[in-house]
């Protein structure tokens, strides 16, 4: 009973997590993948031997790190990330929820729905192309494929499933069917909008790294596709990390943003 | 308990049962649930229902509730007529429910979940209805636990919050269906001292005898599928009741007689059960 719900920061826990056994072994991890990666390449392992050290890998970083064009890759991305993903909800979530709640939206548009989700994001890009006027727009467009169609997909599910007992027990307390909808169906719903998000993002990532490599001249994709073409391969690697870990600062931030609007699912 | 005395309670909440039959017809195929049941039960009575599961029990609650309807007969609370073959009653924070598995909405801190109902019904502020809700818990030996979800107390706990949530509402009655199953005897000791304070008319579904004989003051056993009533028991224990109920000669007097009835049904149950099968 002492855990109360509402409580500050627990420093002592992040203290233990941080100096934890699992942090040793993780940080030793690392180094062991490191070091062999740098022999494989100075001992001329095949194939993976092709792959630039992580000797040059570092110094090409420290230039990349003060270099301006190096930065503005990260901003492109991650505005066309954004803006498709803000999107995707913004129209996701509540079409989520219309399908999940009424039957005869659901008979109406679903069909479309199940026709057009199949199709992969990124075969949309040629069309995408030609009907926006600025290859920007075709971009954040194809990323606000890659996020819709799973968020709709998990709140339509999320809608469906909520216990019947929920809304008897709203009814018997004397709700409006306003009040059923923001204080049950919503509220019951917000776990699968979340896990919808979390997928959304890494899908987000996968598309727009593969649309800026086909049709954009700017971002992390296009860097690292350029770099395999200008032959700069220890840049090649900068660009498949930096997009690794602008996808995992991407993820960190739903789930800041999951724990707080479902805070009851916090577990102590 | 703050909500209305027990002279205004016990003129609140008297429920008459008349013929009601219940035939559920999904694809056609026609089950009959409850068959021809009439209960009068009287306001403020502590009723409870046994019956083997599966018999029709939480038909007729649900009836009552208004979250279905029924295929023949009456349901009249207070001499109002609440449902009928041609009219479905409507949900209503005057027959609140307390269910099988707990419906405390889990997004919904303690106090949250018990501030519901004022909150939805409006006509009061959402101080007063918190004011009001610490007030209820504090009663009800609930304090200290407003702010936590309930995913963080234990399922006799959430029990009892839930209990406290229906109260908020002044109902006429509580309808409770099984909610005690596989929680401690403290829960029912909870029940008995909510019931003396408040004298509410509460309707009790369970499958458990000694249950239903240490709770209540009429006891319904109803017979399995299709349901009607097979034997109406008067619990003459006095009230308030406690654990030592559980070793007196009456209550085990009760036990017997009710043991037999039941068994003759389960009986009954299994034989069809076995018609089933075969």
């Amino acid at each position: 009973m002492a855990t109360g719900s509402k409580q500050g920061f627990n420093w002592v826990k992040l203290k233990k997590q941080v100096f934890s056994r699992t942090t040793y072994r993780g940080i030793l991890a690392i180094i062991v993948f490191t070091v062999l990666w740098e022999m494989c390449s100075r001992l001329q392992v095949p194939i993976v031997g092709n792959v630039p050290p992580p000797s040059s890998v570092l110094k090409a970083l420290g230039q990349q790190l003060v270099s301006k064009s190096y930065w503005a890759s990260w901003l492109d991305s991650y505005v066309r990330i954004l803006t498709g993903f803000a999107i995707a909800q913004v129209f996701g979530i509540p079409l989520g929820l219309l399908l999940g709640v009424n039957k005869k939206a659901r008979d109406l548009i679903y069909p479309v729905f199940e026709i057009m989700r199949p199709i992969p994001p990124l075969a949309w890009v040629p069309i995408a192309v030609i009907f926006w006027p600025t290859t920007e727009l075709s971009m954040m467009f194809v990323t606000f494929l890659g996020a819709f169609f799973t968020v709709v997909l998990n709140i339509v599910g999320g809608a469906r499933s909520i216990d019947v007992r929920y809304i008897r027990a709203a009814h018997s307390l004397g709700s409006t069917r306003a009040d059923i909808f923001w204080k049950v169906m919503l509220p019951a719903t917000l776990p699968s909008i979340v896990v919808g998000m979390t997928v959304g993002m890494g899908i987000t990532w996968a598309v727009v790294v593969a649309a800026e490599m086909i049709a954009s001249r700017s971002g992390l994709g296009f860097l690292t596709w350029q770099s395999y073409v200008a032959g700069v391969y220890p840049l090649i690697v900068i660009g498949m990390m930096s997009i690794g870990v602008a996808g995992y600062i991407s993820s960190a931030m739903i789930r800041l943003i999951g724990r707080r609007i479902t805070p009851w699912l916090r577990t102590y | 308990m703050k909500t209305g005395d027990a002279s205004s309670s016990s003129s609140r909440g008297q429920i008459s049962i008349r013929n009601v039959s219940k035939v559920y017809d999904p694809d056609g195929a026609k089950v009959l649930a409850v068959i021809d049941c009439s209960m009068e039960i009287k306001a403020g009575e502590f009723c409870v229902v046994v019956g083997p599961s599966g018999c029709g029990k939480t038909t007729l609650l649900n009836a009552i509730a208004g979250f279905h309807g029924i295929t023949a007969g009456e349901i009249l609370l207070d001499g109002q007529v609440l449902c009928n073959a041609s009219q479905q009653a409507a949900p209503g924070s005057d027959r609140i429910v307390v269910f099988q598995n707990g419906a405390l909405f889990p997004w919904f801190t303690v106090l949250e979940n018990v501030t519901f109902g004022p909150v939805v019904q409006g006509g009061i502020s959402d101080k007063q209805a918190r004011d009001k809700a610490r007030a209820m818990l504090s009663q009800m030996g609930l304090q200290g636990i407003e702010n936590n979800y309930p995913s963080e107390i234990s399922s006799g706990m959430r029990r009892r919050v839930e209990i406290a949530r229906a109260m908020m509402n002044d109902p006429s009655v509580l309808l409770l269906d099984e909610p005690f199953r596989a929680l401690d005897a403290l829960v029912h000791q909870f029940l008995l001292d909510v019931y003396d304070k408040s004298k509410k008319t509460i309707f009790f579904i369970t499958h458990d005898l000694e249950e239903a004989i240490f709770l209540g003051s009429k006891v319904y056993i109803m017979t399995t599928r299709p349901a009607k009533i097979k034997t109406i028991l008067d619990v003459d224990i006095p009230r308030p009741r406690d654990f030592r109920v559980l070793s007196s000669s009456s209550y085990i007097r009760l036990k017997k007689e009710c043991i037999e009835a039941v068994h003759e049904e389960a009986l009954k149950a299994f034989a069809a059960g076995e018609r089933e099968m075969a």
